[in-house]
């Protein structure tokens, strides 16, 4: 659940240019792979456009906890969906999020790469933990918390390099800062991790299918 | 259960116990607050509606707000045209 909730104008539009270019050409990457790969399968299709839909809308709910926190489902989009449409998937909620006003269009760029590092491990996690458990339940919800934890690094990693503009902390308190940010996130990580393992649990008893086929 | 089955749900146990532990330290440290606030608390930013230095800043300007929302779907309009069978 990290998605980096500053304004715009918190990054030098240098920064923003960096992290904007990094992320198209990772998503100019996954759209050429798959338009080179065989016809996509349409079962994958279907699930990319309900994921896409249920995180977009996860995306704008407030849970009261905290303070006040937001679920992403990215560890789903990618155990169900893949890094390459993952990817896909990521952009078009990214940019649908910050049209309704939910993130700055100058932190796209860096959100789409935070969230594009949750879809990432969580695919990899997911696969690997098969090998090591068997509970869709325990693959599911620790291939969350590794992609989640992965996400607050990156975000954190991101804000270090880019720093932040009219502000004049120390890299020490900066990353003070953020590794208390990111615990919090964590802890959110932690309802997000149920609910994907709840998830996955009951798409593998009504849908196997759509958990098998863990190739794109 | 199995044996690996078992595993797998301590190993989870274990995970979430740990990072709600440090999660609640954390809020311990910080206190209750909204999202927004939090991250600025994080970098050092005034928190709400306080001015900030300077910079370059799209926040409160609908007209560049539209602008780059304009752009970005008149770009994938033309994406769509030419790059539009995946």
């Amino acid at each position: 659940m990290a998605h980096i909730h500053l304004e715009d104008g918190s990054f030098t539009v240098f920064w923003v240019l960096v992290w904007w270019v990094i992320a198209v050409l990772l998503i100019g990457i996954a759209l050429y792979l798959l338009r080179s790969s065989k016809k996509p399968d349409p079962k994958k299709i279907t699930i990319a456009a309900f994921v896409t839909t249920a995180a977009f809308a996860i995306f704008q709910v407030q849970v009261p906890i905290f303070g006040g926190v937001h679920l992403n489902l990215t560890p789903l989009i990618g155990i169900l969906a893949g890094p390459l449409l993952g990817s896909l998937i990521i952009f078009v909620v990214n940019i649908l999020s910050a049209a309704i006003g939910h993130g700055g269009w100058g932190l796209v760029g860096a959100n789409i790469l935070v969230n594009l590092s949750e879809v990432f491990v969580a695919w990899i996690a997911f696969r690997m933990m098969k090998k090591f458990v068997s509970s869709r339940f325990s693959q599911a919800g620790i291939a969350a918390i590794a992609a989640l934890l992965v996400g607050n690094l990156v975000m954190m990693g991101i804000i270090l390099v880019s720093g932040i503009q009219g502000v004049h902390q120390t890299p020490g308190e900066l990353l003070t800062g953020l590794s208390l940010l990111a615990a919090v996130n964590m802890g959110v990580a932690v309802i997000e991790a149920f609910i994907t393992g709840f998830i996955i649990v009951y798409i593998g008893k009504i849908r196997p299918d759509l958990l098998e086929g863990g190739k794109e | 259960m199995n044996l690996k089955e078992n595993s797998g749900l301590i190993i989870f146990g274990v995970l979430a116990i740990v990072v709600v532990l440090a999660a609640f330290i954390a809020l311990e440290t910080t206190g209750t607050m909204g999202i927004e606030d939090r991250y600025n608390q994080a970098v050092g930013l005034p928190a709400g509606d306080e001015e900030k230095e300077g910079g370059f800043s799209l926040e409160g300007n609908p007209l560049m707000y539209i602008g780059i929302l304009v752009v970005l779907v008149a770009l994938s309009l033309v994406f769509h045209r030419y790059l539009g069978k995946v």
